[in-house]
């Protein structure tokens, strides 16, 4: 597999697309989240990211798509030192990278197809090649027959695979996921992990930060622990 | 083309989100544009009445005593001193007595025991464009009235007065309400955006997140304001041309509209404040932009 292939060789032969050196991350006034962590992904690896309530999991992806920049250390997507990105280049960037959020950020009354949709309209893809890749994902997490409604009537489990849906939308460079399976009863978490298991194998990385020792359980994925902001 | 359809359907997605307060803000266009193109219509009708008296315009002098030709020369030269005269005719007292019983038709007979030379002799000056406007015909009364042998000088005074004056007061109206046009067209557009714009914060947010480029969150609100101007402006100057329409309709059988023809708003004119409508609101989707971006 592919990324057992990227595991067994370093980051030399290929080049990372993710490299965080030294980073850490201070909420003002004085809340340490990240302290000194350096991790780096090469290009079509999918890696776990674990770690308690609180360890900084959820800062350090926000780190990867400039939600939030570093208060010491350095990032690098694809080549791309983030802190010194012009506001256009960030954007365009952004829009290789996915991200199924832990709170969602869905546009409650737009429909679950049209948030779906969003990534792919950003990028003025054709309305023939967003109908076919929306309805495909939707059938893929089990959300077709709830494709025209308003994305604020759906449970927590429906919106977290409308979430994880719209980050995979553009089959991204860069998929960054959230706790994606927090809501997910066992199918359906199986659902969600075969298409990021696709993904990958199609060339995205895939950074998944979660709680679920099921899902990286068995695999064999490197797994980063964060604890208290400190990687081990 | 696929970028100018996405801006498209989402400025769609923006109106049908917001439908109320645009359409109120299309009203507030509408009338802006209705009630400054309508004094201004006012307006140019009266400039256009004005300069049609203008050429009618003539100033009788009557004078002491009648001229003989070498005298009706000097007089000319001086009357030229002051200023260019399109033509002067001398009117002799028989002149002017055949002229009146013309007038009283059926009722001459009361002229009959009369002697023509009750009238006098007097001069009709016809003067040069220049010197047409009210100022310069009050100057040039008053110097025709101070040459030697004139009696008396008309030129209709009164009311020349009081329509120079009504030009004026509706430049200042027109004035006016082409600033209050410009104002709240701006103010109402900017304002009305940047609300929506509030109410799709967390839109605007998400899209961002996603990787939308300014120009993907600008445009619609760009086509916003313009749409706004030019259907704002349109429908402004099409409620404008019924309104004409039906005043011409109903009163061009009343006297004073008859003195003039009533006549519609040039088309550069309304093409002028079609574009400036469009332009203002443009602009005020601008401002509403540039201090969301700020924030
Ligand atoms: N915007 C913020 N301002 C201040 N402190 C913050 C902010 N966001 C996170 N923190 C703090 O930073 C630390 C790390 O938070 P983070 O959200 O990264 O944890 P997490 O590993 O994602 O936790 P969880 O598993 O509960 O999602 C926590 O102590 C949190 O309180
Ligand atoms: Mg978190």
């Amino acid at each position: 597999m592919l990324e057992t292939l990227n595991e067994s060789h370093s980051a030399s032969d290929h080049p990372a697309l993710v490299e965080i050196v030294k980073v850490t991350k201070i909420y003002p006034p004085d809340v340490v989240a990240l302290r000194n962590v350096s991790l780096s992904a090469a290009k079509g690896e999918l890696i776990f990211l674990t770690g308690p309530s609180g360890a900084g999991k959820t800062t350090l992806l926000k780190l990867l798509c400039r939600q939030e920049i570093p208060t010491k250390g350095l990032i690098e997507v694809d080549g791309n030192d983030l802190t010194t990105l012009s506001d256009n280049a960030i954007q365009n960037l952004r829009q290789r990278i996915g991200v199924a959020y832990q709170d969602f950020k869905l546009l409650p009354r737009l429909s679950v197809f049209q948030n779906i949709a969003m990534p792919m309209e950003v990028q003025f893809r054709s309305p023939r090649d967003i109908r076919n890749r929306v309805t495909e994902l939707m059938e893929k997490l089990g959300i077709r027959e709830k494709q025209h409604k308003p994305a604020g009537k759906l449970s927590r489990g429906e919106q977290q695979r409308v979430a994880i849906a719209r980050a995979a939308a553009n089959s991204p460079l860069l998929l960054l996921a959230d706790e994606p399976t927090g809501n997910l009863d066992a199918a359906t978490t199986g659902l969600v992990m075969a298409l990021f298991q696709e993904l990958n194998e199609n060339g995205s990385t895939i950074i998944i930060a979660t709680h679920d020792e099921s899902i990286y359980q068995g695999t064999n994925h490197r797994k980063f622990e964060l604890q208290q902001g400190e990687l081990f | 083309m696929r970028f100018f359809l996405f801006i498209f359907t989402q400025t769609l997605r923006n109106i049908r989100h917001s439908w109320g307060v645009q359409l109120m803000t299309l009203f507030t266009v509408i009338l802006s544009v209705l009630i400054f193109s309508f004094f201004y219509l006012i307006y140019s009708n009266m400039l256009q009445a004005g300069e049609k008296f203008g050429e009618e315009l003539r100033l009788t002098v009557y004078l002491q005593s009648p001229l003989n030709p070498a005298d009706q020369k000097e007089f000319k030269e001086k009357v030229a001193a002051f200023g260019k005269v399109d033509k002067i005719n001398f009117i002799t007292s028989e002149q002017a007595f055949q002229r009146l019983a013309k007038q009283l038709g059926n009722d001459r007979d009361v002229l009959a025991d009369l002697d023509p030379a009750f009238l006098p002799f007097s001069a009709e000056i016809y003067p040069h464009k220049d010197i047409s406007n009210l100022t310069r015909i009050k100057e040039f009364a008053d110097y025709l009235k101070n040459l030697p042998g004139v009696q008396k000088v008309q030129y209709g005074q009164a009311w020349v007065e009081r329509f120079s004056h009504f030009v004026k007061l509706l430049r200042f109206i027109v004035i006016i309400s082409g600033t209050l046009l410009i104002l709240t067209t701006m103010f109402m557009v900017s304002s009305t955006l940047r609300l929506t714009l509030y109410a799709r914060q967390d839109e605007l947010k998400v899209l961002r997140y996603l990787g939308a480029t300014n120009s993907y969150i600008k445009g619609p609100v760009l086509i916003e304001g313009f749409a706004l101007g030019l259907f704002g402006s349109s429908l402004g100057l099409g409620a404008l041309f019924f309104l004409f329409q039906w005043i011409k309709n109903h009163f061009s059988s009343a006297g004073f509209l008859n003195l003039f023809e009533l006549r519609f708003l040039p088309m550069t004119n309304s093409a002028i404040i079609l574009l400036g409508s469009i332009m203002l609101c443009t602009l005020g989707s601008l401002l509403s932009i540039r201090r969301l971006l700020k924030r």
